[in-house]
């Protein structure tokens, strides 16, 4: 029989506020260890939390950038469990109200992975675990989560690969969080089950934690497929339970049933008053948002007539596309400096964080005067090429590189100087050419190419050519 | 109505141990705490439900980085400690 597999996410995200969700200590990361704490975040009795303004503002940003209903009326609960890693044994935050309801992200197969909600809460401490002891490091602790919940919409590993990175774009892309799997500033928890395929009943579903790449997902999920599928084609049930990922052995084991006694007896915090969110409030941080990467990207296509592929390299990484609508500006054709971008510059920028920053020695400006100077024909295509590679390697503008002389196109008996040239130097291709090789050609027209120093217009180089030889 | 086994999952939740004499003690006294708490829903109230007596709503911090305290005060309190870390010893 063949299955189906069965996914939702619940993905916490740390908010990029200077300060904590409920004190003003700093969210910075590393420092000594409990240098960044005080009385409100350490829990001790008689503190009152008090709400970060900012952390609301960005959650709501999250909310409406992935097509959430934004609640009027918001509210803080507490979630009890006891675990050092939360000094009050128990956690502030949202489940009878939070802050933003449904909404969706949409992948490239056109399905939209729908969201439940989104909510705000704080982040436990961190624990680390040493010869049979924990020691406790509260920096971690307090500091604002956003937590997006989706409905189990996902059905294969490569959307759930996809739905991850899409909510890391979007959320980088309205600055809300720098979304670090590896340092922890986005975390996924998975639940996963599997169905035989054509069926709708879901199947009972297990719980993946501790993964720190999107890698560790996918492989997670292969792995727990797999499992599940083995489980119930040799007649057993697949137990409802919280597994743990171990990238080491590349396994899902059960969590000590210890941690995972829940029992968390919600209920509304007392010390914390509504949040009321008012329209125009909504409206204004709509506003406020950029210009979403999805929306971008199909303007790309759509207006600026730019390959899809292309308009998503791109539209990737905000920096990509800020730097790329700067460099054509006013220019003729976007897709050339998108080509001169996705081409060259990408080879300086190989990694994905390289990308991310996107850092590059030649300025959007000095771009956009190399590619107007081709727009104009005073230069030649081969030409921009490699003096693109000169600006990459010196910083310097275009000008610095090309010569009045470079300017303009070849004369006439120029022309036929290089052909010449080029005819005399390739006499093998010649024959070829004349004994029906229409390829020969080409190392021909490589030739006067190569001599006219890329000024030599190619369509006009081919006619001289054929009409020299023909 | 509290049980002895309402009792039991509290303690275990809370990560205390209670031995087997003392549960029917608590079960009981627990009882009677709830009971006590209970009057308040049975004051008798009239127009709508609020949500805080002063009626207060959007009660907010700016996001302005106020200075932390000393891990050295942080962990004054702390009844096991090592290397800046609260400690917690394995009991198991």
């Amino acid at each position: 029989m063949k299955y189906e597999l069965v996914a939702g996410f619940e993905t916490h995200i740390e908010l990029a506020t200077k300060t904590k969700i409920f004190c003003g200590c700093t969210t910075r990361f590393g420092g000594e260890p409990n240098s960044h704490c005080c009385p409100v975040c350490i829990g001790l009795p008689g503190t009152l939390p008090k709400l970060n303004r900012q952390a609301v503002r960005y959650a709501i940003m999250a909310g409406l950038a992935t097509h959430g209903e934004i609640a009027k009326i918001s509210k803080m609960d507490r979630k009890n469990y006891c675990y050092p890693d939360l000094p009050k044994a128990y956690q502030i935050s949202q489940l009878y109200a939070p802050l933003s309801i449904g909404g969706y992200v949409e992948l490239s197969n056109g399905r939209k992975i729908r969201l439940h909600h989104i909510h705000i809460e704080e982040d436990a401490g961190k624990l680390i675990h040493r010869h049979g002891d924990t020691y406790v490091d509260y920096n971690r602790g307090g500091v604002p989560l956003i937590e997006i919940v989706s409905e189990p919409d996902i059905r294969s590993i490569d959307e759930a690969r996809e739905y991850v990175e899409k909510l890391q774009q979007v959320m980088r892309y309205i600055g809300i969080s720098d979304c670090k799997m590896q340092e922890g500033s986005m975390r996924c928890d998975v639940n996963i089950s599997v169905r035989p395929e054509g069926t709708e009943k879901l199947g009972t579903r297990t719980e993946i934690k501790n993964m720190n790449s999107i890698n560790n997902i996918a492989r997670a999920m292969e792995y727990e497929f797999e499992r599940q599928v083995d489980l119930i084609e040799s007649g057993g049930k697949v137990v409802q339970e919280t597994l743990r990922y171990d990238d080491a052995t590349n396994t899902t084991s059960p969590m000590r049933s210890k941690e995972d006694a829940h029992d968390y007896r919600y209920f509304r915090d007392p010390d914390l008053v509504t949040i009321n969110v008012s329209r125009e409030e909504v409206e204004e941080i709509r506003a406020s948002l950029p210009e979403l990467p999805a929306d971008k990207c199909r303007r790309y296509i759509d207006e600026l007539g730019i390959p899809e592929k292309d308009a998503q390299l791109l539209t990737k990484y905000r920096k990509i596309s800020e730097y790329f609508d700067a460099a054509r500006e006013g220019v003729k054709s976007p897709k050339t400096v998108s080509n001169f971008i996705i081409g060259q510059i990408f080879r300086r920028t190989e990694t994905e964080s390289d990308k991310e920053v996107f850092d590059v020695s030649v300025t959007p400006e000095q771009l956009n005067e190399l590619v107007k100077l081709l727009d104009s024909g005073k230069i030649r295509n081969n030409l921009a090429k490699s003096t693109l590679e000169k600006m990459l390697d010196s910083g310097k503008g275009a000008l610095e590189f090309i010569s009045e002389s470079d300017m303009g196109g070849l004369d006439e008996e120029t022309m036929i100087t290089l052909c010449r040239q080029a005819i005399e130097e390739n006499k093998k291709a010649v024959e070829d050419y004349r004994g029906g090789k229409e390829k020969a050609l080409k190392a021909l027209l490589g030739n006067v190419m190569k001599n006219s120093r890329g000024k030599a217009d190619a369509a006009a180089a081919e006619a001289k050519l054929k009409e020299m030889i023909g | 109505m509290v049980t002895r086994e309402d009792v039991e999952n509290i303690a275990l939740l809370s990560k205390l141990f209670v031995p087997e004499e003392e549960l029917d003690g608590l079960t009981q006294s627990m009882q009677e705490i709830i009971d006590f708490a209970d009057t308040i829903n049975n004051a008798p109230t009239s127009g709508e439900a609020f949500d805080n007596i002063n009626n207060l709503s959007n009660v907010f911090r700016e996001d302005e980085v106020v200075e932390s305290y000393s891990s050295e005060e942080i962990l004054k309190n702390a009844p096991e400690q090592a290397e800046n870390h609260f400690l917690v010893r394995n009991r198991e």
